[in-house]
């Protein structure tokens, strides 16, 4: 694994909440949110484990039916 | 679905991901405190898609069958999705014949009571830190004018 590739998650996961604040973390994600794609565009697609079970292709879950996506932690 | 990005409060308990097996340990805690029954999907260590879907804490999405994006909402209110899903589908798991998809963005105020014991009973099971630290960002936002 690159360097950057541990700074880009020791970035993402930051250890401090109010620190990530302090440094604008919140707003850059609120503006991230903003520059994601529009209703109307193609979702991202992804293959990511599942908890207990095989990995999953998103675009599987979308293909026959629509696809409600609750994204969040345990705070 | 449910996609675990990462601890927005880490604190002593349940801290911040510094591996991808701490990362699944707090998706399955996930899923034992919360009683999520959905599936749980576990998002990299690097969280390559909650970047791709905008990064917000608790943010859903609605993909429409074939994977174009119906609707998206920063924050997640459970009335809005419901609602959103009866108009989208109308009512007939299909798009009513003769209607076309139109986009349109919303941004909204809602007013709700804010259940701060049970916030802070979430942010304590992650520890006192998460507690102090969500207090000092509190202050920071009312300095900056956010709240």
């Amino acid at each position: 694994m690159g360097e950057a590739q541990r700074d880009a998650e020791a970035m993402y996961n930051y250890p401090h909440f109010d620190n990530y604040v302090a440094n604008g973390g919140d707003m850059a994600d609120e503006a991230a949110f903003w520059a994601s794609p529009r209703a109307g565009q193609r979702a991202p697609d992804f293959t990511l484990p599942r908890l207990g079970g095989p990995g999953v292709r998103l675009s599987d879950l979308w293909r026959s039916k629509p696809l409600v996506m609750e994204f969040g932690s345990f705070t | 679905m449910f996609i675990y990005t990462r601890e927005a409060h880490p604190g002593e308990n349940v801290p911040h991901h510094d591996s991808f097996e701490r990362k699944l340990a707090g998706a399955e805690l996930l899923r034992e405190e919360a009683g999520i029954r959905r599936d749980i999907l576990v998002d990299d260590l690097a969280g390559t898609v909650h970047r791709a879907y905008g990064l917000m804490p608790n943010m859903t999405w609605v993909i429409a069958q074939g994977g174009r994006i119906a609707y998206k909402a920063d924050w997640t209110s459970a009335a809005n999705v419901e609602a959103f899903l009866v108009r989208f589908l109308g009512g007939r798991g299909e798009r009513p014949p003769g209607t076309t998809p139109v986009m349109y963005e919303t941004q909204q105020i809602e007013f709700r009571y804010p259940d701060r014991k049970r916030f802070t009973d979430h942010l304590l099971r992650n520890g006192p830190l998460a507690v102090a630290e969500f207090e000092k960002a509190q202050k920071l936002w009312a300095q900056q004018g956010a709240t």
